[in-house]
């Protein structure tokens, strides 16, 4: 007893001196350095296989690709130098920097992006990515790599000299610029790859940088972490701050609590805390990119097949209230199936100018809904209905489901909407097996054009939960991906516009709002650059004061 | 005694063995895959299945995942932190749940046991009530609120602990997460040592010692106190791996690197090598616990022993 008495005392001591030895915290705010939160851990920092936001912008915080994207969300030259297209739209020629160097001192070469591309679209790789080059991207023979039918080596990409690098696409793409800031498309320096191994990335040591700053402490899963400004960076004069401290914090409240008490220079908040500080001038509410919206299962519930029931369904939703009262974060009330500010065209025109575009066929409007519900009731011969509606299990769906329930049944007499709360994949996975009669889902853009959005409602795609048929529709989004409009940009867009009103007109989805994701800065720190697409926040032109 | 040592390892071994096969199990009836991004193509996902051997059969999975038990080898993480060795991040982790856990029992037991010798000693008066009320209080409020009363009152307000975990300042940023987490075990000493002490400041060896000439401290500490101890050490047992595996929600409050928030975002994205080799670790030293408080009670107690050889 006396032993385990004495060797517990001994421990508590060794604990005790070696703390106590340690000098008290320092305020961890000082310098120029950013304090950012993070809500959750990097999943990965290899560019190859990370699939999530918070990765990405943190491999973005030191890796360059050939693109980068400016603070408006349009693209602009990061490693490349200067690009040609050919006139078929088909092969594009990159120049790189001739300053671009990795942070080994090794310059950054076009064999860099060959590798990186190369292991994206290896099978063994397992990229969850690799879609980009393919789907997406249209680099010659992606797909047949990804299926393990081609090799690597015949992937369209090659280096022509060591700072030339050549792509091949299957077809024309418009917006083949604007994914090659997306990290799955970053290089990766072979050498120093192979040097780490199974251990790449996943400390500072298995890192390479060739970005704004370099990871100094890092290691996988870990809760906070740091990157410095990288001096040998090309553009190294337009970098202000001495670096970034990341810190994972899941509870929102202690975010608060952290920022206030001068831990952190931005930070997240949930959605629930918006009212605490909507009149903090530091409070920003910045785009997420994502569209919340209700699918109905047209094929497999015949009542929900009926477009007039669809549309008295889609009149009947007060998404005004939803965004001032349930959501209060600065989300918008959505009357399209593309959401607004991510994607232009060469005239720098926003696809949906404003929401309001398709108002005339689904936004709230008591008459035109009972008008639309009397017509189905008299069609389905039957006058009441009861369908189950799928959501996902957090406090905000929740509360959104309940203001939809309330809102179908007190204009649609005779209607009830059953909500059965899930966790997310298993609504998800329902979603995708069909088993469900409407569901309440959401969808970010992976690049910035339309058709990350309109390309879900093609027939047989599988994220077309409502399996919607429509030849038309399937005809004039063809011609804009690999058919006739695919290099004539205008008509693109246009077909695109008239593609979007079939979808709308025949309520394949019930678009409910644009979600907005509530922040604190700093006043001090200026220049944070949001986006919905691809890098959540860029810091290289961040000023701390 | 060794017959009786080698059964206990035995059964352990076997209980640790079918724990694994109920969790992969269960996992498997879990909803969805590590891998149902909607984004995700069937494809794409039949790829990951193979990579990581999810697409054969549960069995000749866990036979495999037992295999490579043997060799430390516990399999990857799935999307936590993607492709790092479990085995990794434990080693990451674990130490950081069991330093703040041994911490607060330290501090718990120390501080349960002395509430309780004054309750016990001054029985029915002012300080025996107070103690009460600490631990109940102790007992019915859970950790976290406790953590997040501490934080706001010792990290916001006053400033004097960091309101999160620091690697730079270990000692220091870990004092408020081991006091919000001592609570209970500080209560449930405390509360045991008073029925225990009472009972043994009642007996008739205390008079005995007392008649003796024996008093004051020395009659505590000598006579009362060291028959107390033995029994605390079955409540003290399951305590300490309660703690040093990390309370979850105190983790999430501070921001603690540890085992106990790693489990908890491992369920909920069905990264299921971190579950199964987590549940595996708590469970082992679970088991571990026990079966050195049975060897131990088999050692202080011989008819524990015996009672079991005559039930045989």
């Amino acid at each position: 007893m006396k032993k385990i008495a004495v060797i517990a005392l001994a421990s508590a001591f060794a604990f005790g001196i070696t703390g106590c030895g340690k000098k008290a915290a320092e305020s961890a705010a000082g310098g120029k350095a950013l304090n950012v939160m993070i809500e959750v851990e990097v999943e990965s920092l290899d560019p190859q296989i990370a699939t999530d936001g918070t990765s990405f912008e943190v491999i973005a915080d030191f890796t360059d690709g050939l693109k980068q994207m400016k603070a408006d969300g349009s693209v602009t030259d990061a490693l490349c130098a200067g690009e040609t297209v050919s006139a078929d739209g088909l092969t594009y020629t990159f120049k790189i920097r001739s300053d671009a160097n990795w942070s080994n001192g090794e310059p950054v070469t076009a064999d860099d992006f060959v590798f990186g591309w190369q292991r994206a679209a290896d099978p063994k790789t397992a990229s969850e990515y690799a879609y980009m080059l393919s789907d997406i991207g249209q680099v010659k023979n992606a797909a047949a790599v990804e299926a393990g039918k081609m090799s690597v080596d015949q992937l369209g990409v090659k280096a022509i000299d060591a700072k030339t690098l050549e792509v091949q696409l299957e077809v024309p793409v418009s917006y083949f610029d604007q994914i090659l800031y997306f990290p799955t498309f970053y290089p990766v320096n072979k050498a120093f790859f192979e040097k780490c191994g199974d251990s790449y990335a996943t400390s500072a040591e298995t890192t390479l940088s060739n970005g704004a700053f370099v990871l100094t402490e890092y290691q996988p899963a870990a809760v906070s972490f740091k990157l410095v400004k990288n001096e040998k960076y090309y553009d190294a004069s337009r970098v202000k701050l001495t670096g970034l401290n990341y810190q994972v914090i899941k509870d929102s409240q202690q975010a608060l609590l952290s920022y206030k008490n001068g831990d952190f220079d931005t930070i997240l908040l949930a959605g629930d805390q918006v009212d605490q500080v909507k009149d903090d001038p530091e409070f920003k509410s910045v785009g997420a990119g994502y569209l919340w919206y209700i699918v109905p299962m047209m094929q497999k519930v015949p009542e929900l097949a009926n477009l007039n029931l669809r549309m008295a369904m889609t009149y009947a939703l007060d998404r005004e209230t939803i965004v001032k009262n349930v959501l209060k974060d600065g989300s918008i009330a959505s009357f399209a199936s593309v959401p607004n500010e991510f994607a232009y065209n060469a005239k720098g025109e926003d696809f949906t100018p404003n929401q309001t575009e398709f108002s005339d066929v689904c936004a709230f409007d008591k008459a035109k809904a009972l008008d639309y519900y009397n017509k189905a009731k008299t069609e389905l011969k039957k006058n009441s209905f009861t369908f189950e509606m799928i959501v996902d299990d957090t406090t905000i769906q929740q509360n959104v489901a309940a203001v939809i329930k309330e809102e179908l049944e007190s204009t649609l007499p005779g209607l009830t909407l059953n909500l059965r709360v899930e966790p997310k994949k298993q609504r998800v996975q329902d979603m995708q097996d069909g088993t469900f009669q409407i569901g309440l889902t959401r969808w970010g853009p992976d690049y910035a054009d339309p058709m990350t959005y309109l390309g879900m409602w093609v027939t047989d795609n599988a994220n077309n939960y409502g399996l919607w048929s429509n030849k038309e529709y399937d005809a004039l989004l063809e011609k804009c991906t690999t058919g006739e409009f695919s290099q004539k940009l205008d008509e693109r867009w246009s077909a695109m516009k008239q593609a979007q009103r079939i979808m709308m007109e025949d309520a394949v989805i019930f678009p409910l709002y644009q979600q907005a994701n509530a922040t604190l800065i700093k006043s001090n720190v200026t220049g944070i650059e949001f986006h919905p697409v691809a890098l959540n926040r860029v810091f290289k032109d961040t000023i701390k004061q | 005694m060794k017959k009786y040592i080698l059964k206990r390892i035995l059964i352990s071994l076997f209980t640790l063995l079918a724990i694994t096969l109920v969790l992969f199990i269960l996992l498997q009836l879990m909803p969805g895959s590590p891998f149902n991004d909607e984004k995700l193509s069937a494809d794409q996902r039949a790829a990951l299945y193979t990579k990581y051997g999810l697409d054969k059969p549960v069995f000749v999975q866990f036979f495999k995942y037992v295999g490579n038990m043997f060799h430390g080898d516990f399999g990857v993480s799935y999307n936590i932190s993607k492709n790092t060795p479990i085995s990794q991040l434990i080693a990451q982790r674990l130490p950081v749940s069991i330093k703040v856990g041994f911490q607060s029992v330290f501090i718990g037991a120390l501080i349960g046991l002395l509430l309780g010798i004054i309750a016990a000693v001054w029985h029915n008066t002012i300080w025996d009530t107070l103690s009460t009320i600490i631990s109940v209080l102790g007992v019915s409020i859970p950790s976290y609120v406790f953590a997040l009363a501490l934080s706001y009152q010792f990290g916001f307000k006053l400033k004097w602990f960091p309101m999160l975990y620091s690697t730079s300042h270990e000692f220091y940023s870990s004092v408020l997460p081991s006091i919000s987490l001592c609570m209970f075990t500080l209560a449930s000493i405390a509360r045991f040592t008073r029925t225990e002490m009472l009972e043994s400041l009642s007996s008739e060896y205390m008079e005995l010692a007392e008649s003796k000439g024996v008093y004051g401290f020395r009659l505590i500490w000598r006579h009362a106190l060291r028959n107390t101890l033995i029994p605390i050490i079955t409540v003290l047992a399951p305590l300490i791996v309660d703690l040093m595996t990390g309370s979850l929600v105190v983790e999430k409050i501070f921001s603690i690197p540890g085992v106990g928030s790693l489990l908890v975002t491992a369920i909920t994205s069905n990264d299921y090598n971190v579950v199964i080799s987590l549940s595996f670790i708590y469970s082992a030293m679970y088991i571990g616990i026990m079966l050195v408080v049975d060897i131990l009670y088999g050692i202080i107690d011989p008819r524990i022993r015996l009672s079991e050889a005559v039930n045989e």
